[in-house]
């Protein structure tokens, strides 16, 4: 089994790598839990492991790997362990690189418009978030979910409430950046300004990446959102209360939470349906409701114009099962964050404890591990100090936010006629 | 038919005479060249895969004003080509998109259905794909077809009008296009909007006064802007390297630079060709020929009295200055001409015009301007949601 878990791991470090590989993965993945279920093999799977334990007709090369991944899915189901909640490991920054990451990801030169930047909708004092239920979105249209933190995003592996970046945060910076209703930037546009500012021309040859560039934009924000990692949590030094020690207990326990909040992040970073009810008002503003249609359509989504609520992870797979999953949120920074949910439904945190007391919202397509959990009034208490405990300092210090002014017009190249361009 | 034929045979005919006439000394002036002709002479290109129709043209007028077809709804087609700057932009350069500014003139749209390409250096075969290269344009448009197709759906108005023009249950990004085009091939100085010289062509021989007559003679004769400007369209509809010289915005104006070198990044520069193109090379981009830098389309000098500034780099701010800068043989006031001297048509000399001459030359080229040609903007249709609170709720149970 170790030999398989080794394997699946190396298998997981490989897709971490191309977006392709990676959806393949995903897909053969839950293709492979359907057609176990239809073969009614899944104990056959968690009790046998010599010769063809299950039963499986190895025909292709990508049959063989989906059946391990099976194996190792089942596995660590039936082992009922999860990997444990604890500190967020450190991460080796380039200080050069990581400056000029912060003093572009402040920038509203980097929108199409120049009317907004990464912060607008990940804003220091949300927690870098922001602190509407759905994201403001590009000037002249809106959004159809929660802006969520970047604050740990560098520990992730998958991005986005519906997962649909899984391979590093360079992609996502440039989804984030070239998405018509996030900032509409063309990035070749994007280069020109850049090297335009002689502010800019030295820090990229400072931190080594030579001229300016948009690949190097792409490989500068990642590593600041390196340094936006939580620190000084009560949970992490090992400092919290008793009301949030019992609150941890009830997490791993009674509440269930650590089935899908596991691991450093608290989150196993898979899609699950809870059950949150639809914002209507992704619907009824246009604004934000074309956004939602742009956004369909180009997921190639069946019937976009007709639909009438977010079908989430579906746009990644478009499996039915998949309708209305989410990736598991991250735990920590949850103080600042607020609201919460992938379109920010639920206001408070005291709100989101009960609405997993009551199991979670009503969808036929919910996750099976979501039973009212029957907490007292003191065990939400606790749980709800145990999810504070998780927040640690605000980010909102010179260290993580630039602070200089922008030029408000861009400098003229002088001499242009005899300097290269 | 007839007359086109008719038409052609002549032109033939005297290309022949002329290359035996004039065959040694070199270019010809006179014979081969299509006269000036009124523009009645021509009708306006109908494409057979757009036809025009009453409800399509108001369509197209509506959107031709509506901002929502752009990156962020603030810029629309009339944002570049407003009806009060001669349905072109007063500047040297385009405004661009909010954030941007352009690199070339905007040109108006005013008989623009007539020329078989569109833009400086022709990189669009029709008004269709000249709407959407425009609307999409990093430094024009900058809108995305998604978004764009998105915000039609949820206008009621629109649903309802691309549903009648183009029987499609939703409005369809690409028919946006086709109505934007069948408005602009309305849009042209045909009937009430008769330029003088039309009139004039066509036996009214009160429409020019004398001044103008003098230019005429000037035209097609001493100055020779006949050459290229020529036929019903006053334009050869091709390109030419005439001695523009850089804009200095270029030299002055970090927003420019920055587009300066997008655009030679987007047209698909050489490494070498990035670094140190210091103007805009036109049409080479499209031929990628070195003979073909500096290179632009012929324009139409219909409508123009209405239009400037003048030239792809609108480097002139009035007619004068471009009779001026034809008079000295393609140089401006400080000396300053094309970076591809190698590349100037043979044509562009020194036309040693006196002050009365290039006065009559300016009278003659504003008597190709009718009537301005002005239009109340329409009111611009409304969003609404596209359901229901309660099929929402309905939606929300069924879950």
């Amino acid at each position: 089994m170790r030999a398989i878990n080794n394997w699946l791991e190396k298998c997981t470090n490989k897709y971490d790598q191309s977006a392709g590989i990676y959806i393949n993965f995903l897909r053969t993945e839950v293709l492979f839990k359907e057609f176990l279920k239809s073969r009614n093999t899944k104990t056959k799977v968690k009790t046998e492991l010599g010769g063809n334990p299950m039963g499986v007709r190895v025909v292709t090369g990508r049959s063989i790997l989906a059946a391990i991944m099976g194996l190792g899915v089942a596995f660590s189901a039936q082992a009922g362990k999860y990997p444990d909640i604890g500190p967020l490991p450190q991460l080796k920054i380039n200080k050069a690189k990581a400056e000029l990451g912060k003093r572009l990801f402040f920038d509203k030169r980097l929108s199409g418009d120049a009317a907004i930047s990464c912060a607008t909708c990940h804003d220091p004092k949300s927690g870098y978030a922001h602190p509407d239920a759905l994201s403001p979105g590009y000037p002249g249209n809106g959004h159809f979910r929660n802006a969520q933190t970047v604050v740990n995003a560098a520990h992730k592996k998958v991005w986005n409430h519906d997962g649909r970046i899984g391979t590093n945060l360079n992609d996502m910076t440039r989804e984030m950046l070239t998405e018509d209703y996030i900032m509409n930037m063309d990035m070749r546009i994007m280069q020109e300004r850049v090297k335009q500012d002689p502010v800019y021309v030295k820090m990229f040859k400072d931190a080594g990446y030579g001229e300016p560039s948009n690949g190097s934009v792409r490989k500068a924000i990642p590593e600041y959102l390196q340094t936006l990692t939580s620190r000084n949590s009560l949970f992490d030094k090992g400092k919290m209360s008793a009301s949030a020690k019992k609150g941890m207990a009830l997490f791993k326990g009674k509440g269930g939470c650590i089935q899908c909040h596991n691991g450093p992040l608290l989150t196993d970073q898979k899609a699950h349906n809870t059950g949150v009810a639809e914002n209507f008002d992704i619907f009824l503003d246009p604004n934000n409701h074309q956004a939602f249609i742009a956004f369909t359509m180009f997921q190639g989504v069946p019937d976009y114009m007709n639909l009438k609520r977010d079908p989430g992870y579906y746009n990644v797979t478009l499996l039915k099962q998949d309708i209305g999953k989410f990736i598991t949120p991250q735990l920590r920074e949850l103080k600042y964050t607020a609201p919460y949910m992938h379109n920010g439904m639920i206001k408070t945190l005291a709100d989101v404890v009960e609405f997993y007391n009551q199991g979670g919202g009503k969808d036929s397509r919910k996750d099976s591990a979501l039973k009212p959990l029957d907490l007292s009034k003191a065990e939400k208490k606790d749980l709800l100090a145990f999810l504070n405990a998780l927040s640690g300092d605000q980010l909102t210090s010179d260290e993580h936010v630039w602070k200089g002014k922008y030029p408000a017009e861009y400098e003229v190249i002088a001499d242009w006629n005899n300097v290269k361009n | 038919m007839k007359k086109v034929t008719k038409l052609r045979f002549t032109v033939l005919a005297a290309a022949i005479t002329t290359t035996f006439v004039l065959g040694c000394v070199g270019q010809a002036t006179a014979g081969g060249i299509p006269p000036l002709a009124s523009l009645d002479t021509l009708d306006v290109p109908i494409p057979p895969d757009n036809k025009q129709s009453p409800a399509k043209v108001e369509l197209g007028k509506i959107l031709f004003f509506d901002p929502r077809i752009g990156g962020d709804a603030s810029t629309g087609c009339s944002t570049c080509h407003e009806p009060d700057q001669g349905w072109a932009w007063s500047e040297d350069f385009s405004r661009g998109y909010p954030g941007t500014v352009h690199w070339r003139n905007s040109q108006t749209i005013i008989n623009s259905a007539f020329y078989p390409r569109q833009f400086w250096a022709g990189s669009a075969s029709s008004n269709e794909k000249q709407a959407k290269s425009a609307a999409t344009g990093g430094v024009a448009g900058n809108g995305e077809s998604d978004i764009m197709e998105a915000r039609l759906a949820l206008i009621p108005d629109y649903v309802t009008r691309f549903k009648d023009v183009f029987g499609t249950e939703w409005p369809l990004i690409t028919d946006v296009w086709l109505a934007i085009s069948a408005f602009e091939r309305t849009m042209n100085t045909l009937g009430k909007h008769e330029a003088p010289l039309d009139k004039y062509l066509k036996g009214d021989k009160s429409a020019l006064n004398e001044q103008q007559i003098k230019g005429k003679a000037l035209f097609e004769g001493k100055a020779g802007c006949i050459q290229c400007h020529n036929g019903a369209l006053v334009t050869d509809s091709d390109y030419h390297n005439i001695g523009v010289p850089p804009n200095k915005r270029w030299e002055e104006d970090g927003l420019a630079q920055i587009t300066f070198r997008f655009e030679q990044y987007a047209k698909g520069q050489t490494q070498e060709g990035y670094r140190k193109a210091k103007s805009d090379w036109g049409f080479y981009y499209r031929s990628k020929n070195k003979w073909d830098r500096g290179k632009f389309r012929t324009p139409s000098l219909r409508y123009a009295a209405y239009t400037a500034p003048y030239m792809h780099n609108g480097v002139f701010m009035s007619l004068e200055e471009v009779v001026d800068f034809y008079n000295v043989g393609g140089k401006d006031e400080e000396g300053r001409t094309t970076l591809f001297p190698e590349n100037m048509d043979k044509r562009i000399k020194p036309l040693g015009l006196n002050d009365d001459e290039k006065e009559a030359l300016v009278a003659f080229i504003e008597s190709m301007s009718g009537p301005e040609i002005t239009m109340k903007k329409p009111t611009m249709p409304p969003y609404a949601p596209l359901f229901t609170k309660a099929q929402l709720q309905a939606a929300q149970e069924a879950k």
